[in-house]
């Protein structure tokens, strides 16, 4: 290349490249830094109380997060194997809707729906099947929060993985149906095996992003312990200023998130 | 061979699935007098309608409008330059650089935006429009990035070389050539970044409170507030601009856009 060529490929990378690492690599580095102090001295004093007051909340999070994927997965791997032997244009359309509804929406609609006094209970209690007096509480709790995790989370889900099924050629499956199989057999013999690699890179995507979902367990969590790591991380920070305890449980979770692309760069360097 | 009634069923299941949690939103958004447990509000009306057009809400629509159209415009003309230099250049360290622009995916945004906001205090823009627009376009230079050199690549390589073995220059080529075959696909990733400005949250809370408020976190103060019908009514606005532009999308968006993403 020309040095001209050269300069002005580095003209263009610079700005976008600025911006990514002033306000996301040097936050970073600066997280774990500030997680090492304390009271200006280096101090593992924030991870001891991260571990102290913080230890449950880490598993009760990896617990939400882990329960929504199996779930997620368990519904997409056989409804796009369904919808890829028997094409349903409508309700794939269907399925892609929550993908473009915001996080905070999906939190709001959960907790009126899922509140004691919400619109499920009420209809429930129309039929006879929820006392009145005292209506059952599915949101702020773990089961609200994860109920609404799947729903967003079902749409990338299927996005994906009838993407990856969809590049399975044809001659596999008519071979298979030529032999009888059923389309459970077609799902779990042909399709699932031949897109293993895009589904662990689907899911690695899906779990960080559960891990750190901040917006759906503030709206439906509870305000009491235990709560997911995220908004431990803010109300550290909004009702306490303390920067140390915070950063360190942030670590925290860039440690957890570190494990799983670790795993997803193995799967896409196997590939290729 | 499926009958049906078997596919209609499953039509209505899945429409239960993804319409029931949204309908009671639409409800609410009508409720001037709901008492539990009534199945339906006693009393139906625009009251809470009516606030779309005055005070906070009004202020939260048109500040998430002004910043998501600045997102949007400077993030396109800073990454589709770079867009095209890392489809067609040999320039080194290429994978670097794209795994730079998948890290705010990778990573918990929340604890990094934590210290971006005191990076962003630091040089006077905290609680202002610039820090909120900057701190969009580092989650909206992901999307823009990876979908836009998808893009990019998708455009046939020996078209462009016909046109420089005709002497255009590199410069004349990718304005005459590899832009406009591209552009579709530019509206897409341009389309997905404007919403996810509209919707981003986190960074928002984080850097524009309490100064700079956009629909989603006056959304979420209400409905945490129990304004359960103004939160509604924000829901379903904040609703409208995605579903648009799902319907767009089904005409402009390749799925080989999408399936590139994370792949190096």
């Amino acid at each position: 290349m020309k040095l001209s060529v050269r300069l002005a490929c580095l003209i263009v990378a610079l700005p976008p490249l600025a911006i990514v690492l002033w306000l996301f690599f040097l936050p970073f580095l600066s997280s774990a830094h500030l997680s090492l102090l304390r009271e200006g001295q280096w101090s593992l004093r924030n991870y001891w109380l991260v571990w102290r007051l913080y230890r449950y909340d880490i598993l009760y999070s990896l617990w939400i997060a882990l329960f929504s994927l199996a779930v997620v997965l368990g519904i997409a791997i056989f409804l796009c194997g369904y919808l890829r032997i028997h094409a349903n244009r409508p309700v794939e359309f269907l399925f892609k809707i929550p993908l473009f509804i915001p996080f905070v929406v999906v939190g709001h609609a959960m907790r009126v729906l899922l509140a004691p006094r919400g619109t499920l209970n009420a209809v429930l209690s129309q039929i006879g099947l929820v006392s009145m007096s005292d209506p059952p509480s599915i949101a702020f709790g773990w089961i609200g929060i994860a109920v609404s995790l799947i729903w967003k989370n079902l749409a990338l889900a299927v996005l994906l993985v009838l993407g990856a099924y969809r590049s399975v050629d044809e001659t596999f499956l008519e071979a298979a149906r030529n032999f009888g199989a059923s389309a459970f057999r077609q799902i779990k013999d042909i399709l699932l095996p031949m897109s293993r690699a895009s589904l662990a890179v689907a899911s690695a995507f899906m779990f960080t992003s559960m891990l750190a979902s901040f917006s759906v367990p503030l709206m439906i969590g509870s305000g009491e312990p235990p709560q997911m790591v995220m908004i431990d991380v803010f109300y550290r920070i909004n009702y306490q200023q303390d920067y140390g305890t915070a950063n360190a449980l942030g670590v925290v979770s860039y440690l957890l998130a570190m494990a799983v692309a670790g795993y997803y760069l193995r799967t896409i360097t196997k590939r290729t | 061979m499926m009958r049906p009634t078997l596919r209609m069923a499953g039509f209505v299941v899945a429409a239960l699935i993804i319409f029931g949690p949204l309908s009671s939103l639409v409800i609410w958004s009508f409720a001037e007098k709901w008492y539990w447990p009534h199945l339906f509000p006693q009393q139906l009306g625009f009251l809470y309608w009516a606030k779309v057009f005055q005070g906070d809400m009004l202020r939260a629509l048109q500040d998430g409008l002004v910043i998501a159209v600045v997102v949007t415009a400077l993030t396109l003309v800073i990454t589709v330059p770079l867009a095209y230099v890392l489809a067609r250049m040999p320039i080194p360290l290429k994978p670097v650089i794209l795994m730079v622009f998948l890290l705010p995916q990778a990573f918990p945004q929340l604890p990094v935006f934590v210290n971006s906001m005191t990076l962003l205090y630091r040089v006077n823009l905290g609680g202002k429009l610039g820090g909120v627009i900057l701190i969009h376009m580092v989650g909206a230079l992901v999307f823009a990035v990876w979908t836009m050199t998808a893009v990019f690549k998708s455009v046939p390589e020996t078209l462009e070389e016909a046109a420089i073995n005709l002497g255009a220059s590199r410069l004349k080529t990718f304005w005459s050539v590899s832009l406009p075959l591209a552009t579709p696909g530019i509206v897409a990733s341009t389309l997905l970044v404007f919403l996810y400005s509209l919707d981003e949250f986190t960074g928002t809370l984080l850097v524009g409170s309490p100064f700079v408020l956009t629909l989603p976190v006056y959304m979420y103060r209400t409905s945490v507030g129990y304004e359960l019908q103004v939160a509604s009514v924000s829901a379903l606005l904040l609703m409208v601009p995605g579903i648009v532009l799902l319907v767009m999308l089904e005409r402009y968006m390749k799925s080989e856009y999408l399936s590139m993403f994370g792949r190096i």
